[in-house]
């Protein structure tokens, strides 16, 4: 065997495996750049000519609905991250550092009811959420992601919190703090890795989260980016270059965001789970 | 006058019962040592006083006054950590000024007495630094400095040389020495290291499976251990244990090998077996003198001769039962050498074989 | 006699942690616990949305007629199909690409972020970026087909039975691939190198290695990656509702789907609520198993 011929294999692995995964995201973005005659084309078009703008400016002239949905996406997805993060670390660290009796049996029971569907606690949630007047409310959908992701934040946070040092904590009982203190001046400053890795999952989460909120935001101005571009095709023609053009401008938060954190997101991806 | 008392102070966390009935009065200015093996319940005793782990039976009183269920932070202790404990997100100051901060002393007199256990420490210049910027000696020192600012009247240490290496431990544990001749405060020293535990203490605490072994000095653990597990557990090498069966005759023989003692100096009762043991150090060894076995004086083949520097240690062989003994490191034998191994009836301990308790010696 | 949790320092303690994780259970039991209790009580009965008419226990009626109806049964064949098929696929993709990124090569950061892309982006709009590239008029695969000539009329992606389903096992498989890749990847960056440099001793080809130290030790890594992706296919909603709105006419309707449909399209909210029971079931037996496989491991 030579040594150069597995490295060539495995660039060429590498390379289709990253087209692969690039390929509908390019795709993607070149039709966001074509012209619509250049869109629906034949033959087609694989390089836009001539490149234009002009979808993107389209969309903040005439839809201006689409960059609201991208706000709304980023409220909720903001919201939820702080409530989960704030939420999850006071429950973590009381059942990973606090002694509490049944820790275990508490950390069991809210992995087990992470794995209800979402879709068999709609009809429930619409419900509840139209009686409480919680449909269409930042509010509300912030509550229902916050409940379908805090049990991710306490496990995560709870296990980042099982590698502080103990001593730490216990010094500073003696120096006079009380657990609370400890909490908010020693144990946050200290955990703020897990606390990123854990924000940024829970938002991207938030981010992409679909069937609640299309069934707690019923109107078109509250929708998140997913829900409101999947649901913004007319009556009968899908517009592309519109959709294209959205969906690219609703993905480059994400994108922009895994492509700088992608060290933590897959860090807190795979806590756990290598054993 | 700080005194520390614990009355039948335990601990159990369900049905495990981590320290049992111990008891004990710390006096005023006393170094004392928790001696023993890990999960002993050494460190659970000092965690009990400091009050990071609750009292679960008896009563703990410093100075007089009732201290189970008050908070750590109002007993009027100081703690050290084996691995430091500082905060990493703060400065050397700042770490050694927390607790006064928190008590609100008044910001001038913090920073005057945090500037006077800096210097008396060494550590002046590195007080605006973040502990990852120290080495670990320095860590230590501030570590200490923490605990001496607050002026406790008890110094509470868990292990806090065991993270540095050898060199270093050794200057570490001086300077502690130093610093307890100096300050004259109560300490409670938790640690496994024997040598740490004969040099620091005015008393050591020999514990084992959560329950008090021995009480004593240094010098009484050592010379009169008051079971085997102590006997094991003090010297290094370990003491060598032989076991004795009574001959028809009256005299002593071991159950292995040719060991043979016409009477031993203690109170043996009726008993038939008994466990003898000498340390390495105090078996004698000289030239091989052809008069065989008499008088506690046997011939030994040496199976392995080990030097370790000044001294070297000896694997006999007598007739199958084998001991360590411990000679010069010049000149010692060599493997297959034969040898008189001589056993100082002064110097032999004997135990019971059940219970493991030292038996008395005979007053002569 | 007096326990640990008597004493004072123990009490505050835990009135401490309890306070600190009661607002988490509140959350957890509003949007979790009670919604699943109430879906499983309006199975049971007949109820009006606003609370004007008052719930009526009809016992197992819904039940019945969901035995009785064909579509819930195809919903239930699609789920299943689906899972089958694209967690199979995602394994081996995953191992695949676990053991590609677990090389070094230069480069490496820009193969890592390419797998990491398509889980971290909306699956809703993933699945519209595929569904234009299915395209029969428009979209790239019949473009590329067409003009190389492989084809000569365009091929209906997502509108013929069996195509739909499998162009829907594709979305699925690009999309979480990377998902298992980087578990398993967690799992390879565990293995010691000492186990490999022993395997080199012992004269191992590179593929006796990935047999016989690789596979192995990556059994946990595997289970964990193949039970959170199965939950996940059997609930997949806005993949069919994105790619094919469960057509063409029902071959790729999901449970999850069916039940929105029932639910937000038909307004029978007593019914759906009776579909996601099941669904809920089905996931259940799934995660016994999960925890019944991973006990019997340790």
């Amino acid at each position: 065997m030579t040594r150069n011929r597995p490295r060539i294999g495995l660039y060429t692995l590498a390379i289709i495996a990253s087209v692969i995964s690039f390929l509908p995201i390019i795709w993607l973005i070149l039709t966001s750049i074509k012209t619509t005659a250049g869109i629906y084309a034949w033959p087609p078009q694989y390089l836009p000519a001539p490149v234009t703008f002009q979808n993107y400016i389209d969309i903040f002239t005439k839809s201006p609905e689409l960059l609201l949905y991208v706000l709304n996406s980023l409220i909720v997805g903001l919201g939820t991250t702080i409530v989960s993060l704030s939420l999850g670390g006071m429950a973590g660290y009381a059942l990973s550092r606090l002694g509490m009796r049944r820790a275990g049996v508490l950390m069991v029971f809210i992995l087990a009811v992470s794995m209800f569907p979402p879709v068999s606690l709609l009809p429930s949630l619409f419900q509840t959420f139209l009686n409480l007047g919680l449909l269409n409310t930042y509010t509300g959908l912030i509550i229902a992601h916050t409940g379908l992701f805090l049990p991710f934040s306490v496990w995560m946070l709870a296990s980042y919190f099982a590698t502080l040092p103990k001593e730490i904590e216990e010094a500073a009982r003696m120096d006079g703090m009380g657990f609370f203190r400890i909490f908010w001046s020693i144990v946050i400053p200290l955990s703020w890795p897990g606390f990123v890795a854990t924000g940024l999952i829970v938002f991207i989460h938030s981010w992409n989260e679909f069937p609640l909120a299309l069934v707690l935001m019923t109107q078109n101005a509250m929708r998140t980016a997913p829900v409101g571009i999947s649901l913004y095709p007319g009556e009968y023609a899908f517009p592309w270059e519109t959709i294209s053009t959205a969906t690219v401008i609703a993905i480059v938060p994400i994108l922009v965001i895994t492509a700088i954190f992608q060290k933590q997101i897959v860090g807190g991806l795979t806590a756990g789970t290598g054993k | 006058m700080t005194e520390v008392k614990l009355e039948r102070i335990g601990k159990s966390y369900g049905a495990v019962e981590a320290v049992q009935e111990f008891d004990l009065t710390i006096e005023d200015g006393e170094f004392l040592v928790l001696l023993g093996p890990s999960g002993c319940g050494k460190s659970t005793t000092l965690r009990m006083i400091a009050g990071l782990e609750s009292i679960t039976t008896g009563d703990l009183t410093i100075s007089g006054t009732r201290m189970n269920d008050v908070d750590p932070k109002d007993r009027g202790v100081a703690m050290v950590f084996q691995n430091y404990a500082l905060y990493p997100h703060k400065t050397v100051f700042d770490n050694m000024a927390m607790a006064l901060k928190l008590q609100k002393v008044p910001v001038e007199e913090i920073r005057d007495r945090v500037g006077r256990t800096a210097e008396m420490l060494g550590l002046t210049e590195y007080l605006e630094r973040k502990p990852a910027a120290l080495s670990g000696g320095q860590r230590q020192r501030v570590a200490i400095g923490r605990a001496i600012v607050r002026t406790p009247k008890v110094f509470l240490f868990d292990e806090p040389l065991s993270n540095l290496d050898a060199k270093l431990r050794v200057k570490m544990r001086m300077e502690l020495q130093e610093l307890h001749d100096s300050l004259g405060v109560t300490s409670i020293y938790v640690t496994h290291d024997q040598i740490e535990a004969m040099t620091l203490a005015d008393r050591i605490v020999i514990m084992n499976g959560g329950v008090v072994a021995q009480v004593g000095s240094p010098r009484e653990v050592y010379d009169s251990p008051a079971d085997e597990f102590v006997a094991g557990f003090i010297g290094s090498p370990s003491m060598n244990f032989i076991d004795l069966r009574r001959g028809a005759g009256g005299g002593w023989s071991s159950t292995e090998g040719g060991l043979r003692f016409e009477s031993l100096p203690f109170s043996l009762g009726d008993r038939s077996e008994i466990r003898l043991g000498i340390r390495p150090e105090h078996v004698v060894i000289t030239p091989h003198a052809e008069t065989g076995a008499n008088g506690g004086s046997f011939e030994a083949e040496v199976r392995l001769a080990e030097l370790l520097g000044a001294d070297a240690l000896l694997n006999l062989d007598i007739e199958g039962c084998r001991l360590t003994a411990r000679v010069g490191g010049t000149g010692h034998s060599r493997a297959g050498d034969r040898v008189q191994a001589t056993l100082p009836t002064p110097l032999l301990h004997a135990f019971d074989i059940p219970t493991g308790k030292a038996l008395p010696r005979l007053v002569s | 006699m007096t326990t640990s949790v008597t004493s004072p320092l123990d009490r505050r303690r835990h009135l401490t942690g309890m306070a600190f994780v009661t607002p988490t259970l509140l959350v957890i039991t509003a949007i979790l616990v009670y919604p699943i209790l109430q879906s499983i009580v309006l199975s049971f009965g007949t109820s009006s949305l606003d609370g004007s008419e008052p719930y009526q226990f009809v016992g197992l009626k819904h039940y019945a007629a969901l035995a009785q109806t064909e579509r819930f049964w195809n919903a239930l064949g699609v789920t299943l199909t689906f899972t089958a098929l694209s967690i199979p696929l995602e394994l081996i993709m995953g191992i695949g690409l676990a053991v590609l990124l677990n090389e070094s090569f230069r480069g490496k950061g820009i193969a890592r972020l390419a797998v990491l892309f398509p889980w971290a982006l909306p699956t809703a709009l993933n699945t519209l970026m595929w569904r234009w590239m299915y395209n029969t008029d428009y979209g790239l695969f019949n473009a590329v087909a067409l003009q190389s000539g492989v084809v000569d009329r365009p091929i209906n992606w997502l509108g013929d039975e069996t195509l739909a389903m499998l162009s829907m096992v594709v979305v699925a498989v690009w999309k979480t691939s990377s998902f298992m890749a980087l578990i398993i990847l967690a799992g390879l960056q565990s293995i010691p190198r000492e186990l490999y440099e022993a395997g080199r001793m012992d004269g191992m080809t590179r593929w006796q290695e990935f047999r016989e130290i690789t596979l192995p030790l990556l059994k946990g890594p595997i289970l964990v990656a193949l039970i959170i992706r199965s939950m996940d296919a059997l609930r997949t909603f806005e993949l069919p509702f994105n790619l094919t709105d469960g057509g063409p006419v029902t071959a790729t309707e999901s449970l999850s789907l069916y039940a929105y449909k029932v639910m937000f399209d038909f307004i029978e909210f007593n019914f759906g609520a009776a579909i996601v029971v099941v669904q809920f079931l089905v996931i259940f037996a799934m995660s016994l198993i999960y925890i019944l496989t991973l006990r019997n491991k340790d």
